[in-house]
């Protein structure tokens, strides 16, 4: 690609449980802070726009093939 | 989102002479037109083709029954899925939509992120079944390249993951990818996942 899409900066005010959240992500999943930031913003984004269509979110534990519904609010 | 476009060169498989031709990060109105337009009547003369020399219909094009403009659709302004065309000559030769909230399932890599190929589809004079001709080489691996190129971006360090159709998993296993097996979640298909550094290896091949 010719060049990336411009991005824009903002400042995030987080508290230390947050932060340490974020960083314990970033690690985990081997991801910038960033990067760990926008996938949340790309699925919670994904996650409305479902529920928003009347979709509800299950969680399903791939051993015991327990469900459990999500809220989101 | 603003569409990027960059010049890639595909392959006469005849001649071997390059072939400009433009990738671009969108799947515009101009393609779906295309798709319905040029590659729906493309398909149904190649099946015809197929059919009168004889060709079983096992080894016909598996996405020819993908709906484009549906796919495009319903993944619209999402910020999780990212949509890629290939256009030379005027003409659309390959589409790719893309999903990047999947994680990794190979063990070395569990967990983390990956662009997930959801559809990968080259147009029918580019699929070279039953032994004709394809008009131009090199769509698939563009659009793949593609693919790795917007995971190193995105700071996935180049992991990629798909299901791949039957007939295309050669394709993938020629790139390195690693095979998964079938996976019964997704109609029996085979699952592809690729490393950073076959990521890596790929781009300093092109």
């Amino acid at each position: 690609m010719d060049s990336p899409a411009p991005k824009r900066t903002m400042t995030l005010n987080l508290t230390d449980a947050e932060m340490r959240a974020l960083e314990e992500l970033s690690s985990r999943k081997d991801l910038s802070k960033t990067a760990v930031l926008r996938q949340a913003l790309r699925l919670y984004q994904t996650l409305d726009a479902r529920i928003e269509k009347g979709d509800k979110l299950i969680l399903e534990n791939d051993q015991t093939l327990e469900k459990a519904e999500l809220m989101l609010l | 989102m603003t569409a990027d476009s960059s010049t890639i060169f595909l392959l006469d498989p005849v001649t071997d002479e390059p072939i400009e031709a433009e990738l671009v990060s969108e799947i515009a109105s101009n393609n779906i037109i295309d798709w319905h337009t040029k590659w729906q009547p493309a398909l149904g003369a190649l099946k015809a083709t197929l059919q009168r020399l004889g060709v079983p219909r096992d080894q016909w094009p598996q996405s020819a029954h993908w709906d484009w403009s549906r796919k495009v659709e319903e993944v619209e302004g999402l910020l999780a899925f990212r949509n890629f065309s290939v256009i030379a000559e005027g003409l659309t030769q390959g589409l790719m939509r893309l999903d990047l909230t999947k994680s990794a399932r190979l063990a070395v890599q569990l967990g983390k992120p990956i662009v997930y190929v959801d559809y990968v589809e080259v147009a029918p004079w580019n699929q070279p079944f039953g032994g004709l001709p394809a008009r131009y080489r090199g769509v698939g691996s563009a659009l793949i390249i593609a693919a790795v190129n917007l995971s190193m971006e995105e700071d996935f360090k180049g992991r990629i993951g798909l299901h791949s159709l039957p007939q295309s998993e050669g394709f993938y296993r020629h790139l390195n990818m690693a095979d998964l097996g079938p996976d019964r979640r997704c109609q029996g298909l085979h699952y592809f996942e690729m490393t950073p550094d076959a990521a890596k290896a790929l781009l300093e091949k092109e």
